[in-house]
């Protein structure tokens, strides 16, 4: 038999049962609210640090590859070979080449701080190429261009910077390598995949080479490379920096460290979307118990539905609607926290802001799936009500 | 003038029979026509099978035995849809406790008597007002239930019966939790009713009440005695 009750009508008779007890289902529907808030809000952080990571890794590229030597057996450093750049530069897909020395200077602010107090930052040679292959920008000032590598200049990783209680460069500013004045003539950005760069002072070979007489015998070596053949390069960069003993050559991508840390972060953000799921559970149990409450109330409004002509399945829709509408206004609301959760933190931690909207559509049908599940057996429960029971006195 | 001696509803030998333990035989072996425009009282005490019976020939409920035919449809060969839409058409129901909704006005209470027969809201609602002028509230439209008293939602819940226009209107004590006065008016309503055509079959506990109609049908112990 065709069903005669349009679907408009439909809504308004199930809008009706939820409006009518308006306290109860803001309560009800609570708990379908935090679950979908808090998908929402997780999936939301972990896409915008997501976004944030890839806008990041864009910026300095994927294609940086740093080769240092092994640690020695007993934790000495090792040396490169001689003649190590011209042999990593000969590998075809090799874009730019640099390299730096790191070195024990101690680093002070002034005079007046005992030697004994380096505080952590090492001193690196450096040639001028650095800061553009390793994607570097300066918050203040200038890096060791050609020419000033030879004078007592100096440029301040960020956290050195901080560190040293340098924040601006207004003024001359001087700090003490080993026992000699250095000018400071600049200040890097976080560099954000070479944490160790951050923590460094950096000056030129030929200023190192008179002064403390450090020879251009490179520590690490910085490599970009077609981003296409990066896999290949890593394979064949240690063989040739040191083809008796390739094992003794660390080659590493500094992006890598990035993605292993969001692949960390992939498995938090998991435990949180179980949460999240049981709180939905639990707001998919509170909803059918709540209406099969409703249904027992409102014997009197089914008896009546049913002597004013309305059929079995008619009672069903109804309460299944009901229910599916119950945790529809939850699951909205949990989107619109959940997303105001992620555009507070994202402001808060300065990331870019990205809401998956597929997961946001996932998670409003997710709810309204929800609401079917619980609404079906007090809907059918309903159904099941003999209309002469329903009316009885 | 139409003729009154079509029969419309047909008992045939009903019974019925609540399973309990232990059973109880509410109505039993009741046979009774009844003819197109019959104004029909059930008395009896409570318990004698009276509401059982308004809900068998209301089609709420269904008999244990025997056979009812309506408008000469045997309704044993119904579907329970079929059912349904037979009951929003052709009857009318009015309880004792009235049954409204209490989150809709007067108006919108009446225009749910349509709400199953495919009519559009502005449709219904136009229905409604009508139905409520007729007996008596246009100025109540817009109010709540609880606005109303008991007189007054006892017409609502007449209007919500009636603004389907059913051949039949089952009236189940209607005037039981009404005083003299809205129960006098309520009763005036019916016998009106009767007047324009309407099958009216209603239970009462005011033998008063009863008397003012053509046919009292009393019940003992699910039988008929009078």
């Amino acid at each position: 038999m065709k069903q005669k009750l349009k679907i408009v009508d439909l809504f308004m008779v199930a809008l009706y049962g939820v409006k009518a007890r308006r306290g109860r289902a803001t309560l009800t529907s609570i708990g379908i609210g935090i679950g979908i808030a808090a998908i929402v809000a997780v999936t939301g952080i972990s896409a915008s640090g997501r976004a944030d990571l890839l806008a990041t890794l864009e910026s300095l590229g994927t294609n940086l590859i740093k080769a240092s030597p092994q640690a020695g057996f007993f934790g000495t450093q090792e040396k490169l070979p001689d003649g190590v750049l011209g042999m990593v530069e000969r590998i075809g897909p090799v874009q730019e080449v640099t390299s730096t020395t790191q070195t024990d200077l101690l680093v002070r602010r002034t005079d007046f701080i005992s030697e004994f107090e380096g505080g952590g930052i090492s001193t690196v040679v450096t040639s001028p190429e650095l800061l553009d292959v390793v994607g570097g920008n300066l918050s203040e000032g200038r890096f060791i261009k050609s020419g000033l590598g030879d004078i007592p200049v100096t440029v301040l990783g960020s956290v050195t910077a901080s560190r040293l209680g340098i924040t601006s460069l207004a003024q001359p500013t001087r700090i003490l390598i080993e026992n000699e004045w250095f000018g400071v003539i600049g200040i890097l950005d976080e560099l954000k995949i070479h944490p160790d760069l951050d923590r460094s002072v950096f000056i030129g070979y030929g200023v190192a080479k008179t002064l403390f007489n450090i020879d251009e015998e490179p520590t690490t070596i910085y490599v970009r490379s077609n981003p296409t053949y990066i896999e290949d390069v890593v394979e064949v960069l240690a063989p040739s920096m040191n083809p008796e003993n390739p094992d003794q050559v660390s080659v590493s991508r500094p992006s890598d460290a990035l993605e292993a840390q969001e692949a960390a972060e992939v498995a938090f953000t998991n435990l949180l979307l179980g949460l999240g799921s049981v709180a939905l559970l639990v707001g998919g149990v509170a909803i059918a118990n709540v209406m099969i409450m409703s249904v027992l109330e409102r014997r009197m409004e089914i008896g009546v539905r049913r002597s004013i002509g309305a059929t079995r399945k008619e009672i069903r829709y109804q309460f299944l609607l009901e229910s599916i509408l119950l945790s529809g206004v939850g699951g909205l609301v949990g989107v619109l926290l959940g997303a105001g959760i992620t555009l507070g933190y994202t402001k808060y931690t300065n990331i870019v802001f990205s809401i998956p909207l597929l997961q946001v559509l996932g998670a409003i049908l997710l709810a309204l799936l929800i609401g079917a599940l619980s609404g079906v057996y007090p809907a059918i429960k309903a159904s099941k009500i003999q209309p002469a029971e329903a009316v009885r006195k | 003038m139409k003729s009154k001696t079509k029969t419309v509803i047909s008992l045939n030998n009903i019974s019925k029979v609540y399973k309990g333990p232990p059973p109880v035989k509410a109505v039993d072996k009741i046979s009774l026509d009844i003819k197109e425009g019959d104004l029909v009282s059930i008395v009896g005490q409570s318990g004698s099978g009276k509401s059982t019976l308004l809900n068998m020939i209301g089609l709420l409920d269904s008999t244990t035995e025997g056979d009812i035919e309506i408008e000469g449809q045997d309704i044993s060969t119904l579907s329970d849809d079929e059912l349904s839409k037979f009951r929003g058409e052709k009857i009318g129901f009015i309880f004792q406790s009235f049954f409204l909704l209490p989150g809709l006005t007067a108006q919108e209470n009446v225009a749910e008597g349509l709400l199953y027969q495919g009519i559009k809201r502005e449709e219904r609602l136009k229905r409604a007002a009508k139905v409520l002028e007729e007996v008596g509230l246009v100025e109540r439209l817009g109010h709540l239930p609880k606005e109303l008293s008991g007189g007054e939602q006892q017409r609502v819940a007449i209007a919500r019966a009636l603004v389907q226009n059913p051949a039949f209107v089952l009236a189940d004590e209607p005037t039981g939790n009404l005083d003299k006065k809205s129960g006098d008016n309520i009763l005036k309503i019916l016998k009106d009713l009767n007047k324009q055509g309407k099958t009216v079959i209603m239970i009462t506990h005011n033998l008063d009440h009863a008397k003012k109609f053509k046919k009292v049908v009393k019940l003992v112990d699910g039988k008929i005695v009078a």
